[in-house]
């Protein structure tokens, strides 16, 4: 545990979401979702917000963005899911469906060794 | 006594014509006999002769009978007279022994009287005398008995006094000694009790400082939603119950709350003051000041802050919001805070003033359920805030608040390694760096509903598309630019142990992986960094900076009172292992980075 007093934002968690601490139903994001920002920050946004579409101009997983932010990831996950209904960001699931066979893996990791 | 009359003084001439005639007669009878007889021749001549001789002897006779006669007169006159004369005398002498026997007569009266006066002069003289005599004895017997009289009395009373006097004196001295003491203990006690306040204030702000950070650390540890709701409930309570410690503490006199090493942004100062009362979900921010509050103020700034937010909340309906403003001005930053609730009258308003005018420093004024306004005017006092009420153009009340520039750090002062709130670890981007400290806004302004904050849609500006534009330049020299820029919690995170985020941090040692570049690109950086290290990172100028930050951090935490926090004493022995100081950087770039931090040595 940290030492007392060394909590080093005056900002407290819940005023971040303004006392949310769920990030509703419709929420598409977990740890890996890939996150782009689709606009530039506007003056007067939150500065998490502006945080998060600077960070998000090259695809970011959730878990990047909460630790660059060095919040916790249900926290960052109520920041995106506000920027994602506003639109201004939107969210790439990983396929993991289409993960081939291990000989194909094993072909891309010979390939990566050559890079 | 009349002159008698003058019997014929003067002969009448017929009494002279009597004498006269018959002489006449008598020489005519005489002179025709004389003459007949005479011879004829001698008759004329002696006629005439004779004739002559008659008429003087007429004249002569009746001369002298005229004489005699006058003679006669004038005797008789004298006689008269003389006769007239003596009766004069006479009644001359008769009047002078009347007038003499007269004035015998009244002298005599006169003496007599006067005599007489005299005596009963005398007699009325001898009896006033007496009388007055008399009075007098009288007079100043009286006077003497009663000038004894009063003397008695007067000495009586006089007796009768001074005893009561002495009598009250010593009452008075007694009664003056006794409250004389009672004053003593009553300040000593006094004394006492502030004394105990304020410490106990100062433990329970060291506790609560203490909670917030263990709360802070275990919202990072558990990804329960549900664990962190019941987390974040339990930081917000213990925030408001810090907050009231900190007033106490402020009241007491005590130093305020905790230090931040550092200025902090008025988006964070906002939301620090916002996290202390209980409706902060009621208040808007709208702002976009990129200003920022010296750190050793900060504190202050915010704890005032809170205050007058929670008035306003507290003193407006459940559901009426509260709005704060940011203005900034050449005078520093207003601040004003403006709710739909109670309107303040004119003697409220100015009692409000009163209150935060700091004048006041005694604790007489304070009622046990109002420490807001009061806490204001002494924080108010201590910082050089300028606090103003006024009604407010929403129907409620506004408050303005002034902070001053001299404890106001600007944007240019807040660059450098310690990026200021905005917890955005992106330096690497050289348009993000200026703009690190970006202006807040609540999430949801403008739209007043009082639905779910998630649900809100944005109200800014219209979404401008992303240029696929590379990413800017610099970014492949990007873990060569960061190292100076060392994240300011890295130094205290990694004593706590389990902190996800600082394995991200730049010194670990391991490859890291950028956004967008793959494993081996990010290896090939990490090499061109090694090898660009020693020109890049420890320049002069940086380890400067951090002296002059150093300097004048320890300037304020001096001026602002026996500084280091009790809770925070016994930590030292930690904390050289891991935080060497900043001036040793430049031999040990790599690895001293990650650690430097002065700010966080000067407050453990």
């Amino acid at each position: 545990m940290s030492r007392p007093g060394r909590d080093d934002a005056p900002d407290r968690l819940y005023t971040l979401t303004q006392g949310r601490s769920r990030s509703g139903p419709g929420n598409p994001f977990d740890l890996v979702t890939l996150v782009v920002a689709e606009c530039e920050p506007v003056p007067g946004m939150q500065s998490e917000h502006t945080a998060i579409l600077r960070m998000t101009e090259a695809p970011t997983a959730v878990v990047e963005i909460a630790a660059e932010l060095r919040l916790p990831v249900s926290i960052t996950k109520i920041l995106l899911a506000d920027l994602h209904a506003a639109g201004r960001v939107s969210a790439r699931h990983p396929r993991t469906a289409a993960v081939p066979d291990p000989e194909t893996l094993e072909q891309v990791l010979v390939g990566l060794r050559n890079l | 006594m009349t002159a008698p009359a003058r019997p014929d003084a003067r002969p009448a001439p017929r009494a002279l014509m009597a004498v006269a005639l018959p002489c006449a007669v008598v020489s005519a009878l005489a002179v025709g006999g004389a003459v007949a007889a005479a011879p004829s021749s001698v008759r004329v001549p002696f006629a005439l002769g004779a004739s002559a001789a008659a008429i003087l002897l007429c004249v002569a006779v009746t001369a002298a009978v005229h004489a005699v006669r006058g003679e006669r007169t004038t005797r008789r006159l004298l006689e008269a007279a003389r006769a007239e004369a003596d009766g004069l005398a006479r009644d001359r002498a008769r009047v002078t022994e009347r007038a003499r026997e007269d004035q015998e007569r009244l002298r005599a009266e006169a003496e007599h009287e006067r005599a007489r006066l005299l005596a009963e002069f005398d007699g009325e003289r001898r009896r006033l005398a007496d009388g007055f005599e008399q009075e007098r004895r009288q007079l100043t017997g009286d006077f003497e008995r009663e000038s004894k009289r009063l003397t008695e009395g007067f000495e009586q009373e006089r007796a009768g006094l001074a005893e009561q006097r002495a009598r009250e004196v010593a009452r008075l001295t007694e009664e003056a000694t006794r409250l004389r003491e009672r004053l003593d203990r009553a300040s000593g006690e006094r004394a006492a009790a502030v004394a105990a306040t304020a410490n106990a204030a100062g433990r329970m702000q060291a506790l609560a400082t203490g909670m917030l950070a263990d709360l802070r650390a275990m919202e990072e540890r558990h990804s329960d939603e549900n664990v962190l709701a019941d987390l974040l409930h339990l930081d917000h309570r213990t925030a408001q119950a810090g907050r009231l410690a900190d007033s106490v503490a402020v009241l007491t006199g005590a130093r305020s709350g905790r230090r931040w090493a550092r200025p902090i942004g008025m988006e964070s100062i906002l939301r620090g003051a916002m996290g202390r009362i209980a409706g902060y979900q009621r208040v808007r921010v709208h702002s976009v000041s990129d200003a920022a509050v010296a750190g050793h103020a900060a504190e202050g700034v915010m704890h005032a802050l809170a205050e007058i937010l929670d008035n306003a909340a507290n003193f407006s309906p459940p559901t009426a919001e509260v709005h704060v403003y940011v203005e900034e001005v050449p005078a520093g930053v207003i601040v004003s805070v403006e709710d739909s609730g109670l309107v303040m009258g004119e003697v409220q308003l100015r009692r409000a003033e009163r209150a935060v005018s700091g004048e006041s420093a005694g604790l007489g004024g304070l009622t046990g359920t109002r420490l807001g306004l009061a806490v204001v005017g002494r924080l108010s006092a201590k910082y050089g805030l300028k606090v103003s009420f006024r009604p407010s153009a929403r129907g409620g009340t506004g408050v303005l608040m002034l902070v001053p520039q001299d404890i106001l750090s600007g944007p240019s002062a807040t660059d450098g390694p310690t990026p200021v709130a905005a917890p955005s670890a992106t330096p690497t981007r050289t348009g993000t760096l200026s703009s690190t400290p970006v202006p807040i806004e609540a999430p949801s302004p403008a739209p007043s509903r009082s639905g779910a904050p998630s649900t809100e849609p944005p109200t800014g500006p219209p979404c401008t598309p992303l240029s696929s534009s590379p990413p800017p330049p610099g970014i492949g020299s990007g873990d060569v630019d960061r190292e100076p820029l060392p994240a300011p919690e890295s130094a205290d995170r990694e004593d706590g142990p389990g902190t996800p985020a600082d394995s991200a941090g730049p010194d670990t040692g391991l490859p890291r992986r950028r956004r967008g570049r793959t494993l081996a690109a990010a290896e090939r950086a990490r090499a061109t960094a090694r090898a660009a290290e020693p020109r890049a990172t420890p320049s002069a100028e940086d380890a400067k900076a951090r002296a002059a930050r150093f300097s004048s951090f320890r300037q304020a935490v001096r001026a602002a009172g026996p500084a280091p926090e009790a809770p925070r004493d016994d930590a030292p022995p930690a904390d050289p292992t891991t935080a060497p100081p900043a001036e040793t950087a430049p031999d040990h770039p790599s690895h001293s980075h990650a650690h430097a931090h002065p700010e966080g040595d000067t407050t453990s």
